[in-house]
């Protein structure tokens, strides 16, 4: 995980990666609820790479970097963690090294919320998109945008193998100020 | 060769041998092509589930038997419209329905299944009142919410129906049934007389009851038909599946179900009092070891022997067996009566004889004292008297005491049955008939706490079968009362481990119990068991929704769906995942497709409802609830929702009300009680909602929510070391991200401005 605090601005490095994708059972994917789009991409290794849960392919940019990955939804949603896969051993100069993560209403008045550098990464790896302030704990936004700045070795275009993004879960209930938590509420609360 | 031809059919068909069936009735068909013999065919057919051939080879028939059966044929492959018209021809509007009660519940099914419930309604009831053994149409007046009480639909009037029934039927016939020894030698001249036979059968149906008087003192007839070769006749009649009307009219057995043909052949011997239809034969095969006859000609000997057997036998399976034996219970309750007498007839499936042998000789002497038994009335009263109190443990000293009146009864034509015997075994089928229709109507009804008491007052033997227990936990499990209804529901799985009747509630009980290991044993069995059954992939789909892999569940809702696109309750639990995917026009149209095969089903309104609450579109949330709840008043649940939907139409005196209700209906349910808070503080009235979530504290001491609550409140009178305090118990106690980001966002909101590094 990053260890970066927003505050001090200061860039967290990541070194290597996960094997598993092991998530909190609190948090969902909210990719599918969203438009995807590329900066570049090589004919082939285009955006579908990203969201298609194989591993073996990827997404190739083909233009100057930054490369971008920008990710729309049709209203503002709740966003807690983004988890990247990449493999340096594959990918090597292709692997990116800086990636930076902005948030905003559109192109327009997109800002940085998120800077991290990356250290020969194999694997998962999980970029928490929330501040210190617990009141910060998710971002509320239109839309999220995934810039590569660098990457190894100096590389000019990048491989991404597959991006996750996931937010909270909704209150099963609605029209509730929070939600339920033992077992009593729990098994009173809906009708099945 | 007509005649062995049909003979190696009905043999075929006895011994479900369908292919073998088929062929033969095809080669008969094709050289001796006659309605009757196209009508065998079909029932081969409809056998061997072909409805598709059957119905191409009834198409355009007229008589009404065939028109049943291509009613019944149009049915299972869906054709609803052209069932309809089969069974009632718009040309001839006051036509008699084929089959009587058999026709008619047929038709009630067609128009529920249509969306015309009073005619269904209508037709349900005609069809219990011409058998009131019918419990299918019963069951279908339940669900419906239709249904009168038990006690006047199984009482002492449908008691005489079903005496006069098999009184009339042994009357109506008896030129029919003889001389069961002349069976195993085909004779040409009996089939000659088959087809004439049949037609008499045809007519009897809904006028035999008025039908032959004159036999019926007369001491002649049996010795009349004796002289009669007609064994064909019954044989024929035995194996047709439901053309006899009967068969029909005693079959407790709704015309889909497959264990058709079986059933005419019990109620064939039943009423045929001199009756030697080949079955009878082969069981007096068997029988004979037991049996001495007093031989007053060999008619009289196996009539005598037919009806003290089915008498006792009846009772006796509604009594003793009905414990190990789960068939007669699960598959069709009314089938209990003519089950037994079917099992007793299905010369293979003869395994029934043996517990009965007690009571078979009991009948025996009876039936050597007076043979020539008839119905009298005051026999009837007298039998009916002794049988009003359904003793079915004590079977046999009731039978013998039905003898012992019996004794007495003079001697009426060739109804040997003796209408006691008959009023006798009428009397305990209704009776039990009566507490299970009781029970099932009011659960129907959602008065579970009634249901269970009266299915309480059941036997032992009958409550401990996998249907009244399924019945038992849903009741329980309408009742939210999850522990109870998994103890049922487990007992009834030991004792039926090859029952799916209500496995699919059995796995929301443990959905809702959480309990995923036994969930996922649940649905190893049940799909092991039969992969083809809506209610295994019920099962297995709940089973990923436990584990919140909603789109995987709703494969499986969907597959369950496909497999009986009348089963409601797959239609409502895909609604359910829809929701949860937060798809929501999906889910509505799955929940209105719930709604369409079953109106009363109070999930889907519920379901609709909530997916209204969360689209905030309160007056369509509201109507739905309420609609629920007008079908089931007493679930708290769907109270405390209704509640909800009234305060956000800003009717919250109305929503107070029913949170009250509600809190009252179920005081195990802490969520009515959080709801009012809620409701209350934003009413503004904060010491009430205080007080009320005081009380919640202790019916539910680790709920986050609760505190958390309780500090919201705090907070807003400013008394900031309580609410402090409560905010940091709902933190202890582990709610969810988003609320511990708004717990600690509120708690930071406390102090004021400048002291925002006091975090907790």
């Amino acid at each position: 995980m990053a260890t970066e605090s927003l505050e001090l601005e200061e860039e967290g490095k990541i070194i290597g990666g996960n094997q598993h994708l092991i998530v909190d059972d609190d948090l969902r994917e909210m990719g599918k609820k969203a438009a995807w789009s590329v900066s570049s991409c090589k004919t082939g290794n285009g955006v579908s790479s990203l969201r298609d849960d194989n591993l073996e392919n990827y997404w190739q940019s083909d233009g100057a970097q930054p490369h971008l990955v920008n990710i729309q939804f049709q209203k503002k949603v709740k966003l807690q963690l983004v988890v990247l896969y990449m493999d340096f051993k594959l990918d090597e100069s292709y692997t990116p090294s800086k990636i930076s993560i902005r948030a905003g209403d559109g192109f327009h008045n997109l800002k940085e919320i998120k800077t991290v550098e990356l250290v020969k990464p194999t694997g998962w790896i999980y970029l928490s998109l929330s501040g210190n302030d617990p009141r910060e704990t998710f971002v509320n936004t239109f839309m999220l945008q995934i810039a590569v700045l660098s990457n190894h070795l100096n590389g000019r275009d990048t491989h991404v193998r597959q991006i996750k993004v996931y937010g909270p879960r909704p209150n099963p209930i609605p029209h509730q100020p929070f939600q339920f938590t033992s077992r009593e509420f729990i098994t009173y609360s809906t009708v099945r | 060769m007509e005649a062995i031809l049909t003979d190696c059919v009905q043999n075929s068909l006895r011994h479900f041998m369908f292919k073998n069936a088929i062929f033969l009735c095809e080669r008969l068909c094709a050289e001796f092509p006659s309605e009757v013999n196209l009508r065998l065919l079909a029932a081969c057919y409809l056998q061997n589930n072909q409805a598709y051939s059957a119905y191409h080879i009834l198409k355009g028939t007229q008589t009404a038997q065939s028109r049943y059966l291509f009613a019944i044929s149009c049915f299972q492959m869906d054709l609803l419209s052209e069932a309809e018209t089969a069974l009632c021809p718009a040309n001839e509007p006051g036509g008699e329905i084929p089959n009587g009660a058999a026709g008619h519940y047929l038709l009630g099914l067609i128009y529920r299944y249509t969306d015309r419930k009073k005619s269904a309604i209508h037709h349900f009831r005609l069809a219990l009142s011409i058998d009131p053994l019918l419990w299918a149409a019963y069951e279908e007046l339940c669900v419906l919410a239709a249904a009168e009480e038990a006690t006047v639909v199984f009482g002492e009037a449908a008691a005489l129906c079903v005496q006069k029934q098999y009184l009339h039927y042994g009357l109506a016939s008896p030129n029919l049934h003889m001389s069961s020894e002349d069976y195993n030698s085909v004779s040409s001249q009996n089939f000659g007389s088959e087809d004439v036979s049949l037609r008499q059968l045809k007519h009897t149906q809904g006028n035999n009851l008025r039908d032959i008087p004159c036999n019926y003192h007369g001491a002649a007839v049996l010795s009349g038909p004796a002289s009669q070769p007609q064994s064909g006749g019954p044989s024929n009649m035995s194996f047709y599946n439901t053309p006899s009307p009967m068969t029909s009219q005693l079959s407790g057995v709704a015309p889909p179900p497959l264990c058709r043909n079986v059933q005419p052949n019990g109620s064939n011997l039943h009423t045929v009092n001199t009756d030697v239809s080949p079955k009878s034969v082969v069981n007096s095969t068997i029988q004979a070891p037991r049996r001495k006859f007093v031989d007053e000609g060999k008619l009289r000997k196996i009539s005598g022997r037919l009806f003290s057997d089915s008498g006792p036998r009846r009772s006796t399976r509604l009594t003793g067996d009905a414990g190990a034996n789960t068939n007669a219970n699960t598959t069709v309750i009314a089938g209990n009566g003519t089950n037994s007498s079917s099992k007793y007839l299905g010369s293979s499936k003869f395994s029934t004889v043996t517990p009965r042998t007690v009571t078979v000789r009991k009948g025996q002497s009876w039936a050597n004292e007076n043979i020539e038994e008839g119905i009298r009335s005051d026999a009837f009263d007298d039998a009916r008297a002794n049988m009003t109190s359904k003793s079915t443990s004590s079977f046999p000293s009731g039978d013998i005491r039905s003898l012992d009146q019996d004794g007495e009864t003079v001697p009426v034509g060739g109804v040997v049955i003796s209408g006691s015997k008959v009023i006798s075994g009428a009397s305990e089928v209704l009776g039990l008939l009566r507490t299970l229709g009781e029970g099932y109507r009011l659960s129907c009804l959602y008065r579970c706490q009634d249901a269970l008491d009266t299915y309480l007052r059941l036997p032992h033997t009958h409550y401990n079968t996998s249907w009244v227990l399924s019945q038992v936990g849903k009741a329980h499990f309408e009742l939210v009362d999850y522990l109870e209804a998994d103890r049922a529901f487990s007992l009834a799985r030991r004792v039926s481990h090859h029952s799916l009747e209500g496995m699919d509630i059995y796995s929301t009980v443990l959905y809702h119990l959480k309990e995923d290991m036994k969930l996922s044993y649940l649905v190893q069995e049940l799909i092991s068991t039969d992969r083809l059954a809506p209610q295994s992939w019920c099962a297995m789909g709940n089973c990923y929704s436990l584990q919140k892999d909603h789109e995987t569940a709703l494969k499986n809702f969907q597959r369950s769906v496909q497999l009986n696109s009348r089963f409601a309750y797959a239609h409502t639990l895909c609604g359910h995942e829809y929701v949860a995917l937060e798809d929501f026009e999906n889910g509505i149209k799955s929940y209105q497709n719930a709604l369409r095969i079953d109106s009363r089903h109070y999930n889907a309104w519920y379901g609709l409802g909530m997916i209204f609450l969360r689209q905030e579109k309160f007056e369509f949330s509201e109507h739905h609830f309420r609609m629920a709840f007008q079908i089931n008043p007493r679930s708290s649940v769907i109270m405390s929702y209704l509640g909800t939907a009234l305060h956000a139409l800003k009717k919250s005196e109305d929503a107070i009300k029913i949170m009250d209700r509600a809190i009252l209906a179920d005081r195990k349910n802490p969520l009515p009680m959080y709801q009012k808070a809620n409701i209350l503080m934003s009413l503004e009235k904060f010491d009430d909602a205080l007080e009320v979530l005081e009380q919640l504290k202790e019916y539910a001491p680790r709920e986050s929510s609760v505190y958390a609550l309780m500090g919201k409140i705090y907070k807003r009178h400013n008394m900031h070391e309580k609410a402090m305090l409560h905010f940091g118990i709902a933190l202890d106690l582990k709610p969810s991200a988003t609320d511990v980001a708004t717990i600690k966002a509120a708690i930071e909101k406390l102090h004021v401005p400048d002291e925002l590094e006091d975090n907790l």
